[in-house]
């Protein structure tokens, strides 16, 4: 801080220096005082102090660390519901949801591809810390640490179940928006992740009125469908799904040998909980081999369509670039010209543009080059994407106990207590059983 | 364990256990990697956003686009560049009616410009940060008349620092662009 | 409050759900379910009104920005025009103050509506999500299918979601692709138009200063002086006879132009609402030989300026530097032309505001064209002095001038060591650095509207204030010039309002409108003669060797003696009407009359 206050000195004093030499070209000469008068500075104020960024880190580091032994050791949702009642009001109230990992893979790309933008190390601490503990322990960060989870999960009220068959098709949903996030970041188009985060403006209060009815509307559902935003929508989730699928270790119900007595089936509000297969050998399901081959080779073709595709809409995209967006306006002005206002946003742009077209047409059609590229890889993404999934919809499945799902789980620790044996373990009063009631019964059977 | 049902086909959880671990030890290599790449060129301080006054259109978007409902752009005063007029053209309206501080005769919307009697004829005139939006009229004015020493700036007291600047998004100018942290202004020095 | 105390069933069918506890007894003991359920309600509900009541001052405060209300503006205009009205005054602050708290009220409710939201929505949840775990009941441990022995269902349906979310997405990114279709070009000779660049061919060196001398190559001669040192030239004809007519020839565009020689090649521009062009004649014998439309300008508006008829689209003379000519007309179209008629490069500067239209020439020097662009009201921003590069096109710089509207023809001179570009517009004589634009002095001059153009004679720069003098400034100053380089002021309610002043070293003569001819001594200032010739003149005056030529605007020529005395020595007379300026090239005259271009001079015989 004492850096910075001392440059903003250095730079008051070139200021005079500077102004000294200017005068000669200015319209009114600066005065010279009689009365003995004192030019004021100009002040500057510095930004956040490097090591509150540093504090940010740790903190991520700290919440993560307990995380991951709150779900570990004590499998306790208490603790997880308190550690993330902490991190919505640290990471989201206090910090305003930026800095966040939900939109450092952009930075990520941007910074790899424009030499002239270093990434900052908190960034890159944001972004790979929750990477690494999600490849050794799952998604830690998303139960205890990620404000928006947080936000979202404290307004489940009570959650309906979203059938397997909808979960798995929006869920590709992340992926999508993840390979978009990334594709106009790498252009320099600017963060659309960031963009269109529905909670940092609740975590402000204040933002614009969409971005607020968005977020408001997404915790109004999920009140009802735990956690939209994080299931179907975040690209940064979609990372640490990823990851926690070939986590070392895994979140499990049982602390000990599951019994398959299926209390904890329903027990998970995100769907996330699946049954083993049968006992004994797996029953071939007739004609699913054939699928699966026919799968295999539609994932080349649905690769290569979308890069196509992705090739074709290449100019559309390139539009949301301000600069593509420019050159757009005078394009369509040379074509159907409409009067701006004076000073308007639109006319000074264009006033602008009209000194040096040629400067902003040549950035525009480079532009267009790289969107060209970036679309196409975005279009092969799709394809990937969409024709992994079916394929992974197709392939055996080999769990022999209840578990979660280990990409979908976001280990909140609420489905441990509906295990008779994680609560004889903690002492825990064991279940009763109620007897039958015939109606209903008879009322599933239909 | 007992021997697979068919000749070939290994223990799926096995099989299964071990791409996991594969998958794993390339994840980790990978993303090693990356931070490290991304270490070695990396900044302790980063970055914040900054309007460069040489750029900047006075469109008045930096008071309407900021995430904060009173925008984080202020109007700054370069003092060494002021001429003190007594007719300031930041500080009063097109064709004053009289050259006081009165409403009438006010260009800035929330009256944020304090103009202080110097000595005869000069004025000093700053701004009152708590009460200026960004609107940039004053600004506007100054250069169109004056020696232009009043120009926008993001003040970091005030600023969010948005990985995304919403107003940089909307600038006609392309004015915004990050600066490295510890110099985070861009202030005007040489008059035009 | 996180450990669900859920009443699960066992397994084994058939299994019922858990049914509510429901107490057996009529006197229920206090229920704090439903204590719960009423809290959760009552929050709910209170949150949703404030949600209500924020929308509600939203939108209200959105559709009425105050610091556009009606009624200020109105005040405004009232003080504007009544500024002595205390009581306005009183209202508009009034008013102003009212406004200002207005918005501070505004930002201060905002954050407290916000803040009981957020407490309102916490609570509300918070109890809700009490009630709703402590209720929980959970369903059959059990899958219908299952139980009815039936086989494990294959994942068709999750599959075709998973086709049918991936095709949705990719059907809303091909329909917003056929939406929003790109206007811009899809090859690279669209984007080059679109720049306004042409793929021009290598370009020539540039004249030397004898070939420009020896040319007319912009408005008024080759420095815009008017001026001619030749003495063969004859200024006289016979209308009847034809002696001393070598050409004439119609010209089928209108405009007020002067025509520009070069070589054999002579340009004039014309102008209508339906086109702007250029047109080239053979210097040799008045030939048509080509004229080409300027059209399709990129940047150009769609809707033409109005422009009076006085005026018309092409009162801008064009200028050439040997390699193209250049023109602009009245709606900014700037176009450079090869020789032989095509087209090497176009732009637009833009429409100007300008109520009589645009008339300020294009000057030339060294291969850089300078369009001054007088418009708008004083100490806007709106009027330009801007400099391209002729081979291409390309600006080279460009200078804001905060000076009114104004229709004077830039010059360039060398001047105490500089290359200095003249300009003039009300108030203010400015010189610009011809290399990067920058201002070297300016003098403070001119009253009313400007027309007359500057020249530069006997190191001195004049510039005409119509009807009330002609001053003249050394060029040798820096930053405001105006009490420490003036030359001389010499006051006169004849000085001209359109016509630019003509100088040869020793005199300087005015002609104005109603054809009072003065002579002014170059070094003092003082006038030495004025004569009424009794003609209506549009046309600036030039000086042939040692004679001065006046073109009436009914088409008398007269030629007078450029001396110290008063004398006339001829009268000639052609059936046209001239508004523009002669060009002198080559020992020949060429007028620009309204229907025919005239070149006075040998005949072909004569030669």
């Amino acid at each position: 801080m004492r850096r910075i206050s001392k440059f903003g000195w250095l730079g008051g004093l070139l200021l005079l220096l500077l102004g000294g030499v200017a005068r000669a070209q200015l319209l009114f000469p600066p005065p010279e005082f009689e009365s003995g008068y004192r030019m004021p500075v100009t002040t500057t104020p510095p930004g956040r102090a490097l090591w509150l960024q540093y504090l940010d880190v740790g903190v991520l580091a700290a919440c993560l660390a307990v995380a991951v032994w709150l779900i570990y050791r004590p499998r306790s949702r208490r603790g997880i519901f308190w550690l993330s009642l902490f991190s919505l009001a640290y990471f989201g109230f206090y910090r305003k949801g930026c800095i966040c990992p939900i939109g450092s893979p952009q930075n990520i790309a941007y910074g790899l591809l424009h030499p002239s933008y270093s990434v900052p190390v908190t960034v890159v601490a944001f972004f790979a810390l929750p990477l690494i503990v999600a490849l050794f322990f799952g998604r830690a960060f998303c139960a205890g640490v990620c404000p928006q989870g947080a936000l979202q999960d404290f307004f489940l009220i009570k959650p309906i179940k979203v059938p397997a068959f909808l979960e798995h098709g929006l869920g590709l949903i992340p992926y999508l928006f993840l390979g978009a996030g990334i594709a106009y970041a790498a252009t320099g188009t600017g963060f659309v992740i960031c963009r269109y985060d529905p909670f940092v403006p609740i975590f402000r209060l204040s933002g614009s009125f969409f971005l607020l009815a968005a977020g408001v509307s997404f915790l109004l559902i999920g009140m009802f469908v735990g956690r939209p935003y994080c299931r179907f929508l975040c690209p940064y989730g979609a990372l640490l799904k990823l990851g926690s699928l070939v986590s070392r270790w895994r979140v499990r119900v049982t602390p000990e040998t599951c019994t398959q007595c299926r209390l904890c089936e329903h027990s998970c509000p995100f769907g996330a909980l699946r049954e083993p297969a049968p006992p004994g050998a797996p029953a071939p399901i007739p004609g699913e081999r054939r699928t699966l081959g026919w799968l295999l080779v539609l994932l080349p073709v649905l690769i290569i369509a979308g890069a196509l595709a992705g090739r074709a809409l290449s100019p559309v995209a390139a539009r949301l670039h301000p600069t593509v967006a420019l050159a757009e306006l005078y394009a369509r002005q040379q074509q159907h010209p409409v009067v701006y206002g004076v000073m308007t946003p639109e006319a000074l742009a264009l006033a602008r543009m009209a000194e040096q077209p040629g400067t902003v047409l040549e950035a525009a059609a480079d532009l267009r080059g790289r969107f060209r590229l970036a679309t196409a890889i975005f279009g092969a993404w799709f394809g990937l994407v969409v024709g992994i999934k079916l394929i992974l919809l197709s392939l055996r499945v080999s769990r022999t106990d209840f578990e979660p799902d280990p990409g979908a789980c976001f280990a909140c620790a609420r489905c441990f207590s509906s295990c008779p044996s994680e609560r004889v373990r903690r002492g825990l009063p064991v279940v009763t059983v109620q007897p039958p009631v015939p109606a209903a019964a008879s009322a599933l059977a239909k | 364990m007992p021997n697979p049902p068919k000749s070939g086909q290994v223990n799926p959880v096995s099989r299964r256990q071990f791409f996991r671990n594969g998958a794993r030890v390339a994840a980790m290599t990978g993303l090693g990697a990356l931070t490290g790449v991304l270490a070695t060129r990396g900044t302790a301080a980063g970055w914040v956003w900054q309007i460069d006054p040489a750029k900047c259109l006075r469109c008045g978007n930096c008071a309407t686009h900021c995430v904060l409902e009173q925008s984080a752009v202020k109007c700054v005063q370069a003092y060494a560049q002021c001429g003190y007029c007594q007719l300031c053209t930041g500080f009063f309206a097109p064709e004053p009616n009289e050259l006081t501080t009165a409403a009438e005769n006010q260009l800035c919307p929330t009256s944020a410009i304090q103009r202080t009697f110097v000595e005869d004829p000069y004025y000093q005139y700053s701004i009152d940060e708590n009460l200026c939006i960004g609107c940039g009229k004053c600004v506007e004015g100054c250069l169109r008349f004056g020696n232009g020493s009043f120009f926008l700036q993001i003040r970091h007291d005030r600023c969010l620092h948005c990985n995304e600047c919403a107003i940089a998004r909307v600038c006609p100018g392309e004015a915004f662009r990050r600066v490295p942290a510890q110099s985070p202004y861009l202030l005007k020095s040489v008059a035009k | 409050m996180s450990e669900p105390t859920v009443q699960p069933v066992a397994p084994g069918p058939p299994a019922p759900p858990a049914t509510p506890p429901t107490p057996p007894t009529p006197v229920r003991p206090p229920d704090p379910q439903r204590a719960l359920r009423a809290i959760a309600w009552i929050a709910g509900t209170f949150s949703a009104i404030v949600v209500v009541t924020m929308l509600y001052f939203h939108f209200t405060a959105a559709a009425n920005d105050p610091w556009k209300s009606p009624q200020l503006l109105a005040l405004r205009a009232r003080l504007a025009v009544e500024p002595k009205n205390e009581a306005v005054k009183e209202q508009i602050r009034q008013l102003d103050f009212q406004f200002r708290h207005q918005f501070r009220q505004r930002l201060a409710r905002d954050r407290f509506g916000a803040w009981l939201l957020a407490g309102g929505a916490a609570l509300a949840a918070l109890v809700a999500r009490k009630a709703a775990e402590s209720t929980r009941t959970v369903p059959l441990p059990q899958s219908e299918r299952e139980r009815l022995g039936l086989p494990k269902e294959r994942p068709t349906r999750a599959r075709w979601t998973v086709a049918a979310v991936g095709g949705v997405a990719a059907l809303v990114l091909v329909a917003t692709a056929l939406l929003l279709r790109t206007s811009l070009p899809a090859d690279a000779a669209g984007w080059r138009r679109l720049a306004g660049q042409v793929d021009a061919a290598p370009v020539a060196a540039l004249p030397g200063l004898a070939e420009v001398q020896a040319n007319s190559p912009r408005f008024r001669g080759w420095d815009g002086g008017g001026w001619t040192t030749g003495t063969n030239y004859a200024l006289v004809w016979d209308r009847k006879s034809g002696q001393g007519i070598a050409w004439q020839s119609a010209i089928p565009a209108p405009g007020h132009n002067s025509p520009v020689i070069w070589g054999d090649h002579l340009f004039i521009s014309g102008g209508t609402t339906a086109q702007r062009e250029v047109l080239c004649y053979s210097v040799k014998d008045g030939r048509l030989l080509w004229r080409r439309t300027v059209e399709k300008v990129a940047g150009s508006a769609a809707k033409l300026p109005e422009v009076p008829e006085g005026t018309g689209f092409a009162a801008c003379t064009t200028a050439t530097d040997g390699r193209h000519v250049y023109a602009i007309f009245a709606n900014g179209d700037l176009a450079a032309l090869n020789f032989d008629g095509t087209v090497a490069w176009a732009k637009s500067v833009g429409v100007m505001k300008n109520s009589f239209g645009h008339a300020s020439s294009l000057a030339i020097w060294q291969g850089t064209v300078i369009v001054q662009l007088d418009q708008g009201e004083s100490g806007s921003s709106d009027s330009k002095l801007l400099a391209f590069d002729g081979a291409n096109g390309r600006p080279v710089w460009q200078q804001t001038r905060t000076v009114p509207v104004s229709w004077a023809t830039p010059i360039v001179v060398e001047a105490a060591g500089k290359t200095q570009i003249i300009t003039l517009s009300q108030p203010w004589i400015i010189a610009y650095a011809f290399n990067d634009g920058h201002e070297l002095w300016r003098a403070e001059a001119l009253e009313s509207e400007i027309v007359p153009s500057p020249i530069f004679a006997g190191g001195l720069v004049l510039a005409i204030s119509p009807t009330s003098k002609l001053v003249a400034w050394r060029p040798d100053g820096a930053g405001d010039v105006t009490k420490s380089h003036l030359a001389w002021t010499a006051e006169d309610s004849n000085a001209p309002d359109v016509s630019s002043p003509v100088g040869n070293g020793e005199f300087a003569f005015t002609v104005s409108s109603g054809g009072m001819v003065s002579c002014v001594e170059l070094k003092s200032g003082t006038r030495l003669w004025q004569h009424d010739l009794e003609l209506s003149v549009q046309a600036s005056p030039a000086i042939v060797g040692d004679r001065l030529f006046v073109l009436g605007e009914a088409g008398a020529a007269v030629v007078l003696s450029a001396g110290r005395e008063f004398r006339e020595l001829a009268r000639s007379q052609l059936a046209d009407k001239f508004l523009a300026s002669p060009a002198f090239a080559q020992g020949r005259v060429f007028l620009r009359g309204e229907t025919n271009l005239y070149c006075l001079g040998p005949t072909g015989k004569d030669q």
